[in-house]
């Protein structure tokens, strides 16, 4: 549930916003990650008219609603606003008309002025109502930044995440957050992490306790959230278990809806895991930039074993692979 | 085999560290796994962290879902202490 009280206190600096009517609406919910300028239903054509979405009034209908009759006007907007109008915002530089101020009041929708104008306004509202109600999950997880990739650590408690993320800090790597991380999706895209305010930047270390990470080593080895990249799960050695030694086939997990690529990095004495997941990062960052060990150096080899054979059995090769 | 069981939070202070050591050491006699749920958020509740970040209140009621061989007695032993307020007197 996102409040209108919540969007307020959230974006009162950021939008400059005001509020001059109905402050005992500010409970009410906004149930649509949408906003919207009245425009056509203000002439009274009304059939598509959605209204549970922001209001947004800039100088188009301020000036459409100071040229009408009075009482026109005020039928008008008793026609688009309800009961359930999350809020009316006003563009910057415009007065509200007397009429809508007294029906906003009436009616108790919070009305807000703000200086930003009116189109950068819909944008704006766009943009972070959509980040507000994007889905999110909760993961059991590190996250951190290493050479710029947004990694989550994953495995099973005391498997040693926690360790390997401070060595990584040490390494001047950063921290987002520790064992618990809140992940949403941007822009339906891709997924941002960044963990929850009360533990925030603090680690719990089994023989230490619980660490705040941002005082220890500095503010420069943490960040306040990242894109998530890719996913690394570390897990105890098993010795029946094959673990990829090619790295021909990549792996992948979905996190809502969306595809990350995915390691398996066993763990077991005398193992660095903090190089290990730097290499990853690496690795990673490698495959971007349109190299791929794995398949570069197999292309290799298909054409030295090519050039090796007669052509007949070439052309047999060719068609196995 | 899955169980699982809303409890009531009837110390004071709600969850706060004492308790969540309490709760991650109780579970350390267990092999099932345990998730919390607390106003939508679900966590892994062999993480201090995770437990500590619900800041649950007195009066509240978490979620215990426990999946696993001993999910049950695990639930039963969960259910308990926070029935005796994790041996804080009141």
């Amino acid at each position: 549930m996102y409040l209108v009280e919540d969007f307020y206190k959230n974006y009162e600096q950021e939008l400059g916003l005001r509020i001059i009517a109905g402050q005992l609406g500010l409970n009410r919910v906004i149930r649509k990650p949408e906003a919207q300028r009245p425009g056509l239903s203000l002439s009274g054509y009304i059939p598509h008219f959605v209204k549970n979405r922001v209001m947004v009034i800039g100088r188009t209908e301020m000036g459409y609603l100071r040229d009408m009759e009075k009482d026109l006007r005020k039928m008008r907007l008793k026609n688009i606003l309800s009961n359930q109008t999350p809020a009316v915002i006003i563009g910057k530089g415009h007065r509200p008309v007397r009429e809508l101020t007294a029906i906003c009041k009436d009616m108790e929708i919070p009305l807000f002025l703000s200086h930003t104008s009116a189109t950068e306004l819909m944008a704006k509202l766009t943009f972070v109502l959509e980040e507000k109600f994007s889905p999110s999950v909760m993961m059991h997880g590190t996250l951190v930044e290493v050479f710029g990739i947004g990694v989550l650590i994953q495995g099973e408690s005391s498997i040693g995440k926690s360790e390997a993320a401070l060595g990584l800090i040490e390494r001047g790597h950063r921290l987002i957050s520790d064992d618990v991380v809140k992940v949403y999706k941007k822009e339906s895209a891709y997924l941002v992490g960044y963990g929850p305010d009360l533990t925030r930047h603090l680690m719990e270390i089994r023989g230490i306790g619980i660490i705040n990470v941002a005082h220890l080593y500095g503010a420069v080895c943490v960040r306040p959230d990242k894109a998530l990249d890719i996913v690394v799960k570390l897990e105890k050695w098993d010795d029946c278990h094959f673990y990829d030694r090619v790295g021909l086939e990549e792996k992948f997990c979905d996190i809502l809806g969306i595809s990350i690529p995915f390691n398996v990095l066993p763990v077991k004495p005398g193992r660095d895991v903090m190089l290990l997941i730097e290499t990853i990062a690496l690795n990673h960052r490698l495959k971007h930039m349109g190299y791929h060990s794995a398949k570069e150096f197999n292309a290799k080899l298909l054409q030295a074993i090519s050039k090796r054979q007669p052509r007949a059995s070439i052309h047999e090769m060719r068609q196995e692979s | 085999m899955k169980c699982v069981k809303r409890v009531k939070i009837k110390n004071d202070l709600g969850i706060h560290t004492r308790p969540a050591t309490a709760i991650v050491k109780l579970l350390q006699n267990f092999r099932a796994k345990v998730a919390f749920t607390y106003k939508k958020d679900t966590i892994n509740a062999r993480s201090i962290m995770g437990i500590l970040m619900l800041a649950a209140q007195k009066n509240c009621f978490i979620t215990i879902t426990a999946e696993g061989e001993d999910a049950k007695e695990v639930v039963q032993a969960l259910a308990s202490a926070f029935e005796k307020k994790f041996g804080e007197t009141p």
